[in-house]
């Protein structure tokens, strides 16, 4: 149980002398990060308040920082700059053992030359814990987990899902302060992927720990935490619940990357007529929803070109002399309760998911790839953003 | 055309495995006729010695072991097997537990830090330097700092054997993953208690090669305990049957009987060493 507080972490790997940035050369990237004259910025300016046994996820592509971020909070990872607090307490330059850490690894990083019972109590033991104590916590960890039955086994016999378990299980037993994770579930086949997900939901009740947790799957990072913290090339982008993440993105990459399907994104023109806004894509204009209206004006926004994103599921089938637009089907993934349909239109690829149940057996005849189709979306839900891609309405 | 072609495939490939057998059973002649040689010679009586082929091929007329208990003799046997055991015995272990650290040490360290590097490649170095060239000072320092005797061999061996040692270990750190390490450390163990309890058991076949490499130099070596302990009743076994060679000639009967007797220990410790240099020890590890 404990608070974790980041403030301006930053992490900079020193670059040798011949590819360092030489004093009053411009600032350079190197493979998307910023190379400044001190090396690679891999984590920039981070502030983070993480709130007792709260659920952080911190997602992103590869090479993002989300896993050195995770690992300056571990103590794996020197601290460039910046406060790191645990409980209160300074902890830039305290060793990994005295922070009261537990850290479930991406590729397990088991004992091999120890059981699973071994695993389980070395941290026990380094602590000189009672043995009758170390033994009632490793059965209770190990009856949480289901792995009773293979105490008495070493690592190389036990399956992936297993050896995770086990992972998880040497994490818990120590009962730390912060649990991190650092992609525990990504050598999971995706079947025990769900699975193991599911018990992470159920463990996260039972043990009073706040966890950080790292992982480039958005489907993970929307269901397991209680914040999201999107990062790209070394930067936080947006820190929100799902819900917020997933309903105001702050711009068109955080839109893109939470949600699947991902986001549709047009090329659009936002025009504004006496303080009303409407989205016009082709020649077909919808007006904007009444808060979204508002926000607009509140930000000043002007008539100007827009990127305009709707989601797969705000996109319905257009009614007879409803405003729509058209695109002619390119593929079609039929899910049972609902069909996503990958269609041609203004020069993009627009995926939509259409609920199957609510379709007449004429609407449903007429997916088929090929054929024409119109759509239309509701204003309410559509995303508005400049051509930088910055969120208009934020 | 495709049923020709693997014909074709077939009839190279079984000449090809009959090259290689042929060239194994060499192979293997060069291995077993000198010890088959030695054998024979070690049962043999001096009086049995002839210069014709036929003769020195042959079977001794009597297997008598007369000639293992006479070489037993002459060298002092149990006394300089003794010698012989504690020596190799302590540079062996002294040799895994030091080396093994370094190699750790050298090893985690060699891409982070360029000091390491340098450091590696200069204890690398060593490897070439000849005995030979160390010889005299080594001989004229250790009679200086006192320890002309079995102590200063052992130091010597520990230092002789480091550069090949540490070379293997810190080879043999990139099977075992740097996950076990940060794991360890965040389950509350430090550098010395990280590399004890984790790393230290997992490098149990490379522990075997380095064990087997130095016992059997350490065994086998005769120069080292000749120039440095000469004179001090300490003989190993090597050094004692030097005792076979006269100015006037070598009792081979002998001196092959009192190999053969040096041979059983070292062979048996590599057929323990065998089993334990296996492959795939850290495997559940990771992923």
């Amino acid at each position: 149980m404990a608070e974790v507080i980041l403030k301006h972490i930053k992490k900079i790997y020193p670059n040798i002398e011949s590819k360092k940035k030489k004093k009053g050369e411009p600032e350079k990237k190197k493979n998307n990060l910023l190379v400044t004259e001190e090396g690679v910025l891999a984590v920039q300016d981070f502030n983070l308040e993480i709130k007792d046994k709260e659920f952080i996820v911190l997602v992103g592509p590869s090479g993002c920082g989300k896993s050195t971020t995770l690992r300056m909070v571990a103590g794996l990872e020197s601290i460039s700059g910046g406060d790191l607090l645990i409980d209160g307490k300074q902890v830039n330059d305290v060793e990994p053992k005295d922070r009261d850490i537990a850290m479930v690894f991406q590729n397990y990083a088991l004992y091999p030359h120890m059981t699973v019972r071994g695993n389980m109590e070395y941290p026990l033991k380094l602590k000189k814990m009672d043995p009758n104590e170390i033994k009632r916590r490793v059965e209770e960890a190990a009856e949480i987990l289901g792995i009773t039955q293979y105490l008495d086994r070493k690592p190389k016999a036990l399956s992936g899902g297993q050896r995770q378990r086990v992972a998880i299980g040497r994490a818990i037993v120590r009962d730390p302060k912060v649990l991190l994770m650092d992609e525990p579930l990504s050598n999971l086949d995706a079947k025990l992927r769900n699975q193991m997900r599911a018990e992470i939901i159920k463990l996260r009740q039972r043990i009073d720990a706040t966890f950080i947790y790292v992982t480039h799957d958005q489907t993970e990072a929307m269901t397991l935490g209680d914040r999201i913290v999107i990062m790209k090339d070394g930067v936080v982008l947006q820190i929100g619940t799902p819900q917020e993440v997933f309903d105001h993105p702050i711009n068109t990459f955080v839109a893109g990357f939470i949600g699947m399907p991902q986001m549709n994104m047009f090329d659009a023109e936002l025009q504004e007529a006496g303080g009303k806004y409407s989205v016009k894509i082709g020649d077909v204009a919808i007006p904007v929803s009444e808060d979204k209206q508002a926000r607009l004006q509140k930000n000043g926004v002007k008539s100007q070109p827009i990127t305009l994103g709707i989601r797969p599921e705000h996109i319905t089938l257009a009614q007879e002399g409803e405003p729509c637009l058209t695109g002619t089907i390119s593929v079609c993934e039929m899910m049972g309760s609902a069909v996503h349909l990958h269609a041609d239109a203004y020069g993009k690829d627009t995926i939509m998911i259409i609920q199957t149940m609510n379709l007449t057996d004429e609407e449903k005849n007429g997916i088929s790839i090929g054929n024409k189709i119109d759509f239309t979306f509701n204003g309410n839900m559509v995303h508005i953003f400049g051509k930088d891609g910055a969120n208009l309405e934020s | 055309m495709s049923k020709a072609i693997s014909e074709q495939g077939a009839v190279g490939g079984k000449l090809a495995n009959r090259i290689i057998n042929i060239l194994l059973v060499i192979g293997c002649l060069t291995i077993a006729f000198p010890l088959y040689m030695t054998v024979i010679i070690a049962f043999k009586q001096p009086s049995e010695m002839t210069n014709d082929v036929a003769g020195a091929l042959a079977f001794p007329k009597s297997w008598s072991l007369s000639n293992f208990a006479e070489a037993m003799e002459v060298t002092d046997f149990w006394r300089s097997l003794g010698n012989s055991l504690l020596l190799t015995g302590a540079t062996v272990v002294i040799c895994i537990l030091i080396h093994s650290m370094a190699g750790y040490l050298i090893g985690r360290k060699l891409a982070e830090r360029k000091a390491f590097k340098a450091f590696y490649f200069y204890l690398i170095s060593g490897m070439f330097v000849p005995f030979a060239v160390l010889m005299m000072p080594l001989v004229k320092q250790t009679a200086e700092i006192g320890i002309a005797n079995r102590f200063g061999v052992i130091v010597l061996y520990v230092v002789f054997f480091m550069p090949m040692n540490v070379l293997l270990y810190s080879g043999y750190l990139t099977n075992i993953p740097k996950a076990l390490d940060e794991a360890s450390h965040v389950d509350g163990a430090g550098v010395w208690q990280t590399f004890w309890r984790i790393i230290f058991p997992n490098m149990k076949p490379m522990h075997a090669t380095v064990a087997v490499l130095t016992a059997m130099s350490t065994w086998n070596d005769v120069m080292t305990p000749l120039v440095i302990m000469s004179g001090t009743d300490q003989n190993t076994l090597p050094l004692a049957q030097l005792n076979f060679q006269t100015q006037f000639g070598t009792n081979y009967n002998l001196a092959f009987a009192s190999y053969l007797l040096a041979l059983l220990p070292i062979l048996i410790f590599y057929v323990i060493c065998q089993k334990q240099i296996i492959n795939g020890v850290v495997n559940g590890a990771v992923k």
